[in-house]
């Protein structure tokens, strides 16, 4: 009996193993293998099986340290950037969304929008002679920085990233604060705890772990970084900006560099792997 | 007076986070001409002429082709998603299949950067003769949507009383039945949800129709950089506007209708995440 549960369960589940297994897992495969193989466009069907080539090639070149500082630096400062807003403003304005929704599906516009277009849009935006932001900057201060050039490409996409996604954080600290039970700010009051005390002390402590998911859901996207980056940057702005998806992207398809693209990915890989084994562990721990 | 600085500060945020799209729509409205002499965010003479000109392009630059091409690929990816998710998270829940195993596996892909398998599922492609092709990038989303459509599933059937399916198993009723007449219509809202959610995900992919993708199959958002690059001189503004407004709108009117239960649902996958 027990066993023919188990085996209507495992048939219910099969099509998506079978699914994740066919379209990841080979490709994981794939992947292995040919970042231990000599490998060209030309050569794909037989690799060469070749040792640790192409990942010393990866781990010596200077553009693949580069490419992690800046996904790196990239990840923390918007996730962090994000979260400070996204929390300042779901608290602080909470009271305006007490008996209306409107104002929360406005902020929530950008979060819809295609990351690449939104890029596509900031080119616009941003452009010397059809864009509104150097017009106004020259009209008022008769100055306006070139934001795409080396210099100051790096602040701007921070920007541009931050303010599409601080909403996804406002929303997240939104709910928890709604969550929070009115009878817990009542007897704060009572106790004569006010505004700021009531939200360190109370409020900010409950939407802790809202805080902590925020900051890393954040921090992966950050890190992963590719359409808008690219359609601002591309790999322009002397290389400044080229996140590791970028990387990655041009070793294989600009510079037909397969190897080095493949090795890369399992570097990427193992390393995500080893921080989500890590944070998991954490959590259950906690949860315990 | 406090709320007055309230409010104050939800018009500024609220307009520099929607400052691009603000632009964007007001570039899509303006001549050529004008663009060049007023790029401010005041239109003087409002036109449709750009919106005329993206609609009746040459078969080099096709919208329609990149619409209905994200499209498709949207729905497919959204769809084929569900289909394989929801028996899957019904064995989850009831079942405990892989609740120890599976459902973590899957639910940390969602932080795992799909670029990653970027090559190798491209060669894959090419060997099956899948490149530029929507099936193709349908598939890609499929993998795309899974997660969050297995968390917002997992968390529906959970909800469900366990008596309803007992009652059904009393009566007779087959796993793959119950299933299908009680679980399924039971959950159809979260079901809803799931298939919105992975929809707008699916419209607004960039990296891999970039990749997978030459002519045929372009979806809109790769499809919008083209206008970008076409017609010699320089970027004809106002038409690459009103391309973007055009990609942008069908996720956005989706987002604004559905925008209550967004909020729900991010929360449920961040908890997971």
């Amino acid at each position: 009996m027990e066993t023919t549960h188990r085996t209507e369960w495992t048939l219910l589940a099969t099509p998506l193993v079978a699914f994740l297994l066919v379209c990841l897992g080979f490709p994981a495969i794939v992947n292995l293998i040919y970042s231990v193989s000599e490998i060209s466009f030309e050569t794909l069907r037989n690799p060469q099986i070749s040792g640790f080539g192409n990942f010393v090639a990866v781990l010596t070149d200077e553009a693949f340290w580069r490419a992690n500082w800046f996904s790196l630096r990239f990840g923390l400062l918007t996730a962090v950037l994000e979260c400070l807003i996204g929390l300042g403003l779901a608290v602080f304005l909470a009271p305006l969304f007490k008996n209306r929704s409107w104002p929360i599906a406005i902020l929530m516009l950008p979060l819809m929008v295609a990351p690449a277009l939104m890029g596509l849009m900031y080119r616009l935006v941003l452009h010397e002679f059809a864009g509104p932001v150097p017009h106004y900057l020259w009209a008022w201060f008769g100055n306006s920085p070139s934001f795409l050039g080396p210099n100051s490409a790096f602040w701007t996409l921070i920007v541009v990233e931050t303010l599409q996604w601080t909403p996804f954080a406002f929303l997240l600290f939104h709910m928890a604060y709604q969550a929070i039970p009115e009878e817990l700010r009542e007897a704060a009051a009572i106790d004569g705890a006010t505004g700021f005390a009531r939200f360190w002390r109370i409020e900010l402590p409950l939407m802790l772990p809202t805080l902590a998911a925020a900051l890393l859901i954040r921090f992966i996207d950050g890190f992963r970084v590719f359409d808008n980056v690219y359609v601002l940057t591309g790999s322009g702005a002397g290389g400044s900006t080229t996140s590791l998806s970028i990387y990655i992207y041009e070793a294989f398809f600009k510079q037909a560099a397969i190897g080095k693209a493949v090795a890369a990915s399992v570097v990427l890989f193992v390393a995500s792997f080893m921080v989500l084994y890590g944070l998991n562990r954490f959590a259950r721990r906690r949860r315990r | 007076m406090l709320n007055a600085i309230r409010w104050a500060v939800f018009a500024l945020a609220a307009f520099a986070m929607n400052f691009p799209l603000i632009v964007t729509l007001v570039t899509s409205f303006k001549s050529a001409r004008e663009i060049s002499t007023n790029p401010g965010l005041w239109i003087n003479a409002p036109t449709l002429e750009n919106y005329v000109t993206v609609l009746t392009v040459s078969d080099r630059l096709n919208i329609f082709l990149y619409l209905a091409n994200s499209f498709a690929i949207a729905a497919m990816g959204t769809l084929l998603a569900v289909l394989l998710a929801l028996p899957a998270a019904y064995a989850i829940v009831r079942g405990r299949f892989g609740e120890k195993t599976l459902l973590p596996l899957i639910v940390n892909l969602r932080a795992v950067p799909l670029v990653i398998f970027a090559i190798p599922i491209y060669m894959m492609f090419q060997f099956m003769g899948l490149l530029d092709t929507r099936f193709g990038l349908g598939l890609v989303m499929t993998i795309v949507n899974i997660p969050l459509v297995l968390i917002i599933l997992v968390n529906a059937i959970s909800d469900v009383p366990f008596e309803l399916d007992e009652a059904a198993m009393i009566d007779g009723v087959s796993r793959p039945g119950i299933l299908v007449k009680i679980i399924a219509p039971v959950i159809r809202p979260a079901i809803v949800t799931s298939m919105i959610f992975g929809f707008i995900t699916a419209w607004n992919e960039f990296l891999f129709g970039l990749m997978l993708t030459t002519s045929k199959a372009v979806p809109v958002t790769v499809g919008a950089s083209f206008f970008f690059a076409a017609s010699g001189g320089g970027v004809q503004w106002g038409v690459a506007a009103a391309v973007m407004m055009v990609g942008a709108l069908p996720p956005m009117l989706l987002g604004l209708v559905m925008y209550r239960k967004i909020s729900g649902t991010m929360m449920a996958g961040a908890v997971k995440g």
